[in-house]
This record gives structure tokens, sequence and C-alpha cells, in this order.
């Protein structure tokens, strides 16, 4: 399985990528949602998106519906990974379009809990 | 009998909560300590014990925009932001860090303390990216709730600070106030 990680902090692209990789997933970040259209528009069409919301160029509620608006990525599963912790925002994300929604900070069993109730935990993975 | 409003006194529209109306120093706590112990490692604690910080320090600090407007900002030694840093990447971390991932790091400290902050005050509000470098200026003294901790014996302050500067016949503030 794919995964595309994004996220304007480095730091944060690094631990995202490491969860993830460390389930199996082949990953590709990128620090900003124009970025990571540019990816998508390559053709990588990724199983997941993780997406960060504040983040230059390109917000991470931008990218959700970006993505929304093209059918042909409608298969990829956006889960957003956040310090925006407001109920509010949490609401306006999943309207947008976005599947799930995870509050920095987060341990990997989180990612973990979270991917398995989407279906995207691979199956050598154990809960 | 009608009354005139000299506009001397101040009008209900005027009063804007200070962030200790808001919040307290045990919830920032909370929050801090969440975010270390997620971020940083199971083992990494906060004592809340004050220490006094070197004169080289750094700050990295996230805004808030919205019913209360400040910042919420971390400051320590540089020696200790570049130690978290490679706590927060632990074996992802590069052999050399250089000030751009010490800065990226700290910064994103900031932003998850912050977002967390943000969430217990009143909303909706605006949350900046993370900023590091020399920590915003005070501007209203008793507009702060400042907490002094102690991470692997090294002091961390924890600042939520007003941006907003006091509001004409406000209470006095322990700075001005006359002994």
């Amino acid at each position: 399985m794919r995964a595309l990680v994004i996220d304007d902090s480095r730091a944060m692209r690094r631990i995202v990528t490491g969860i993830l990789a460390g389930f199996g997933y082949e990953v590709r970040d990128a620090e900003h949602g124009r970025a990571a259209l540019d990816v998508l528009g390559e053709g990588w069409l990724p199983d997941l998106a993780t997406i960060d919301w504040n983040m230059p160029v390109m917000d991470g509620l931008q990218f959700v519906s970006a993505v929304r608006a093209n059918p042909a990525w409608r298969s990829m599963t956006m889960m957003m990974v956040t310090s925006e912790s407001e109920h509010t925002q949490i609401v306006r994300a999943l309207a947008a379009g976005a599947h799930e929604y995870v509050i920095k900070p987060f341990t990997a069993d989180a990612i973990r809990d979270k991917l398995a109730l989407l279906g995207l935990l691979p199956q050598e993975v154990s809960l | 009998m009608t009354t005139t409003d000299t506009g001397a006194r101040r009008r209900a529209s005027d009063v804007r909560p200070v962030i200790t109306d808001l919040i307290d120093p045990a919830t920032v706590e909370a929050i801090a300590a969440e975010a270390w112990v997620a971020l940083i490692g199971e083992d990494e604690v906060l004592v809340p014990l004050p220490g006094e910080l070197p004169v080289d320090i750094v700050s990295s600090w996230v805004d808030v925009v919205g019913p209360w407007t400040g910042s919420v900002v971390l400051t320590t030694a540089r020696s200790t932001a570049e130690e978290l840093s490679r706590a927060l990447l632990r074996d992802t971390a590069p052999a050399v860090l250089d000030d751009e991932d010490v800065a990226d790091a700290f910064g994103e400290i900031a932003n998850v303390v912050g977002g967390n902050v943000k969430a217990a005050l009143p909303g909706p509000s605006a949350l900046s990216l993370p900023q590091v470098g020399n920590a915003p200026l005070v501007r209203n003294p008793a507009d702060v709730c400042r907490l002094d901790l102690l991470w692997r014996g090294e002091p961390v302050a924890i600042s939520v600070q007003g941006a907003l500067p006091p509001l004409p016949g406000s209470t006095p503030t322990r700075e001005n106030e006359v002994s």
C-alpha cells in the first residue's frame, strides 16, 4: 500500500513516514497541499494521505477540497493529522471530505487503530 | 432622569478577557505533559519546578487569533532545544542536526502545545504557523499564564501571553501597582 504524508514540518513528516513505513507502506511526502497535488498529478495515487491542516502555500482543507473535486482521486483515503483540535474544525474537515481525524500529539498506536478502522492496516500488522 | 455617557466608564463591550480568566496553569501543564509523552517519549516528564534560563535561549511559538488573541511560547536553552529536537525525531534524526532541523522540530512542539491550548480557549480561533526566534514581547503582564518547568533537569518555560496592551483604566498590573 502507498501513503502520501503531507506536513510542512520536516520533523513530523519523518515521524509519520517512519510509522507508516513500519506498517509496510511505501511512503512519499510533501511539504504542503500544492506539492501533494503535484505528486498526484504525476500519477502516483496513494491509498492513504495524512494531511496537516496549517501549512503554507496550500493548507490541508484546501487540499482535501481539491482532491474531492477530482473523481480520479476518489479512491484515496484522507486522514487529517493536525494540532487543530477545535470541534468546529474537525467538523469542517470531515464535511469537506476527510475520512478520519487524528489530533497531534498522537502515538503510533493511535495511527494504527485509525488505519485498522479504515481497513488500511496491512494484515501482517497485528493489533 | 437622563444620564450622559461621557465614555469615561468602561462599556461592557470594552471588557476583554485575559488568559487567566480562560485557562489555568494546571490545564496548560496537562496539555504540555501530554505533548511531551507523545512527542518526546513515554518516560519524558516535565517537572513543575522553576529553573534559571541561561543567556543563550531560543523560543518557538504559535499565535492564536480569536476571542482571545496572543501567543503560546516555549522558551529554553538552545542546547535543550537541540536535545528536544533529537528526542522528537528519535531514530529518524540525522547524525548532525542543523539549525533548520532544530527550528523545525522545536517549532512543531510549540505547534502541538499551542493547538491544544487553542482548543481549550473560547473559539473560533485561528492558529498561525510556528515561528522560532526571540519570543514576542509581553504586552500586558496581567494577560500571561506562565509555567516554569524542568525537562531532564533543564529549564523550559511555557508562556500563554496576550498580544494586546492593557485597556485604558483596566485593573492595575503587578508592574504598576503602588505598594
